[in-house]
């Protein structure tokens, strides 16, 4: 036991002075997260807003005037460009100058005192977000027009005088983001995925390294056992995602002042567990490698998977059931529910254990994995 | 000179080639993630999870709750009896969005004088996609629901003629390119564009800073070969792998999952072959400033995150602040993503393109000679 822990103590020096010397990939580790953080906190928009249109008005009545104003007004869409017809506003999406358009028949006016004024919106499918948000924008202005004149009319029939408005509304509340704040969504599941990506690189090329590099014999000829080679491995690494993690959610917490509304030390734990559960992963990917090369690439395929599968971006409730299980592969799944958990919802473990449970096994079969596929590598 | 280059073509291939394992990641990898993203890519949530609180359950208020569930956004996960354990409901996760609707609803909602009849919807806001969707057609269809009570009311006061069955505008609206909001039809260009910059810088930094690791640079210096001729001579094996790994994701895009690609084959072809070499140009770059393999793992790393980020493949760019818009013109993704939008998407051709392929060049260009002028330095 006691030799046992000498070994240990021994691989934990080597390991720390190895990292500690290569100090230009330390800097890059060190400074990486934070880079991405504000990259992507400032790039991040997903209500897209301001759109450029380009606008046909063939009536110009006082009708067509107020529906572009109507548009306009709202914040969603910007006008770009005025032209003729619906020709040249395809021709503008077409080159890009417009994201969208809006074409306005002549005779509007006319047409909407007979209940039947009709308009056209044009939207640049080749752009997602884009469409998403003026799709549902354009709908939701011109129906909320369409209403206005609506009451008008009614109150001209005289139907009754207390009919100003709807008869029904309807109020959202948007519970722990009121103003639906883009960095409120992203940063809590940023943070978890930078800390993932940094972990899982951090171990990926470790034992591919000592392969490559020949030095693998001369571990091998020592009394140590795979498992204290992991272990070993992994201690200096949780050292510098753990500054990672603390710089990325001072950062957003500070900086970009988003909420942290549950409890700090509980969300410290967890982080803890995923960082081993990121850092065991990449151990293991760093074992099955022949070579740094290939341990880069299938960390490169992790993150992409990461990226889309794991409900940072998109939601993974509509997925097919085989692809929610090709996310239930990756710790950042479960712990992007405890991020949004505790830091937007400030809730508990009471209402997490799940996730929790579902980690922890995550992060010993990981462990016992590499351990065992280092093993079978080694005879 | 040629020969010397056809020589470096050859050892690099064979490496290539010996090293199964990795070839056939390389190879299986973009494909891998079609299928994955093919199937997993879906933005528009519908059926979210909702509790339903209905303090004055008549059939003024199943109409309403009725409106929301047929629309096919909502689907009824559970009564309860208060705001109170709605807001625990989804503070669980068991439901994403709850209605609360109070008493006296439907006394409201049918005596005209009485004003307005109000309904709470509650809408968890930790998850961008099902808060924004649910948000939105929540709104729009409980005013469309409005709007057809305000209608009945008209009728029934027997004012209106039978034609107050429109509203009096009706705006449709046609998406272009993209008639039926395919999600693949989206990815599919953008992905071929991430792709073959990922894998192109991957290969080159990597193949360079391994000889350079292992300590077989030496051997290579002491041979008569050039640094532009060494370059040229990984480059092209590199190249020749990504353009197959691009046109498999463009075979199985249009054959397989049927996205139609508009334009015109062979100038995206012609303009990908330039792209690529942006992406080798990089990875020398790259290989240059790494001292070791696990440094140029962290800096790819980086340039694909932040590339895909801030190339408006994901995010469009015209929202981005000034600054990132300009941190984003750092990377060729940047320029190629209108290209292959532009001609997969949209059909459209050089005419309208010229300004991004002219950028492409001059990029090109200009990462190209400061690789070769850094690249030497590096090798004594």
């Amino acid at each position: 036991m006691l030799r046992s822990l000498k070994r240990f103590g021994a691989l934990v020096r080597k390991e720390m002075t190895q990292t500690l010397r290569d100090r230009r990939t330390l800097a890059i580790v060190l400074i990486m997260p934070l880079i991405e953080l504000l990259l992507f906190a400032y790039a991040v928009d997903i209500t897209v807003d301001h759109i450029p249109t380009a606008v046909a008005d063939m009536s110009l009545d006082a009708e067509s005037r107020a529906l572009v104003q109507a548009l306009t007004v709202s914040g969603y869409f910007d006008v770009a460009v005025y032209l003729e017809n619906e020709a040249q506003v395809v021709q503008a999406i077409d080159e890009g100058r417009a994201r969208a358009g809006l074409v306005i028949p002549p005779g509007f006016g006319a047409s909407i005192e007979r209940g039947e004024g009709q308009a056209l919106v044009l939207l640049d499918g080749s752009d997602s977000f884009t469409v998403q948000s003026g799709y549902t924008a354009a709908l939701a202005i011109a129906q909320a027009r369409s209403l206005d004149l609506l009451v008008q009319q009614a109150g001209r029939m005289g139907v009754a005088a207390a009919v100003q408005s709807l008869p029904i509304t309807t109020s959202t509340r948007v519970l722990y983001n009121p103003n639906m704040d883009d960095l409120v969504f992203i940063v809590p599941a940023l943070a978890a995925m930078l800390l993932q990506i940094l972990a899982v690189n951090l171990t990926a090329m470790a034992v591919a390294r000592e392969r490559e590099l020949g030095t693998i014999e001369q571990l091998l000829i020592t009394p140590i056992r795979p498992m204290e080679l992991m272990v070993s491995k992994m201690i200096p690494n949780v050292l510098i995602s753990a500054i990672g993690l603390l710089t990325v959610t001072l950062v957003g917490t500070f900086w970009f002042g988003v909420p942290f509304q549950g409890n700090p030390w509980l969300f410290a734990w967890l982080s803890l567990l995923f960082i081993v559960s990121g850092l065991a992963l990449g151990l293991l990917i760093s074992t099955v490698s022949q070579t740094q090369h290939q341990a880069q690439q299938i960390s490169m395929l992790l993150f992409m998977i990461s990226l889309l599968l794991t409900g940072f971006l998109y939601p993974r409730a509509p997925m097919p059931p085989l692809v929610q299980f090709v996310g239930n592969l990756i710790p950042l799944t479960y712990f992007i529910r405890l991020a949004r958990g505790v830091i937007t919802k400030g809730v508990g473990l009471s209402f997490l254990w799940t996730d929790v449970l579902a980690l922890g096994f995550y992060a010993t079969l990981m462990m016992v994995l590499a351990a065992a596929s280092f093993k079978k590598r080694l005879d | 000179m040629l020969r010397r280059i056809w020589a470096v073509m050859q050892k690099e291939l064979i490496q290539i080639v010996r090293d199964r394992r990795t070839l056939f990641i390389m190879v299986s990898m973009p494909m891998i993630q079609l299928f994955l993203f093919g199937y997993a890519i879906n933005m528009s949530v519908d059926h979210i999870p909702m509790v339903v609180v209905d303090q004055s359950p008549d059939a003024a208020s199943r109409a309403y709750v009725d409106t929301l569930v047929t629309s096919g956004f909502f689907d009824v996960v559970g009564y309860l009896s208060s705001e109170a354990d709605v807001v625990q409901a989804i503070d669980q996760g068991r439901a994403q969005a709850g209605i609360v609707i109070p008493p006296g609803f439907a006394a409201d909602v049918v005596s005209p004088g009485s004003g307005r009849a109000q309904v709470l919807l509650l809408v968890d806001g930790s998850d961008l996609f099902t808060s924004q969707s649910a948000y939105n057609a929540a709104t729009l269809i409980a005013e469309v629901h409005a709007a057809d009570v305000l209608m009945a009311r008209i009728e029934r006061s027997g004012r209106a003629a039978g034609r107050q069955e429109l509203l009096p505008l009706d705006v449709r609206v046609r998406i272009l390119y993209n008639p039926n909001l395919d999600d693949l039809w989206f990815l599919i260009p953008g992905m071929t564009a991430m792709l073959l910059q990922i894998q192109t810088i991957a290969l080159t930094a990597m193949s360079i800073v391994r000889e350079r690791e292992r300590g077989n640079i030496e051997q290579i210096l002491v041979t008569p070969i050039r640094s532009a001729e060494l370059m040229l001579g990984k480059m092209m094996p590199a190249a020749l792998i990504v353009f197959i790994n691009l046109l498999t994701i463009l075979a199985v895009g249009v054959f397989w999952f049927e996205v139609p690609f508009q334009g015109n084959f062979w100038l995206f072809l012609w303009l990908a072959f330039l792209y690529v070499f942006s992406g080798l140009g990089l990875g020398l770059l790259i290989s240059t400033v790494s001292q070791n393999q696990k440094q140029a793992q962290q800096l790819i790393g980086v340039i694909s995150l932040v590339g895909i980020l801030l190339a408006g493949f994901i995010f469009p760019r015209y929202t981005m602040p000034p600054l990132i818009r300009v941190a984003g013109n750092l990377f060729p993704l940047t320029y190629f993503v209108p290209i292959a939008q532009g001609i997969i998407t949209k059909g459209v051709g050089i005419e309208f393109l010229w300004e991004q392929v002219a950028a492409l060049l001059v990029y090109v260009a200009m990462v190209l000679v400061l690789a070769v002028r850094l690249f030497k330095p590096a090798l004594d």
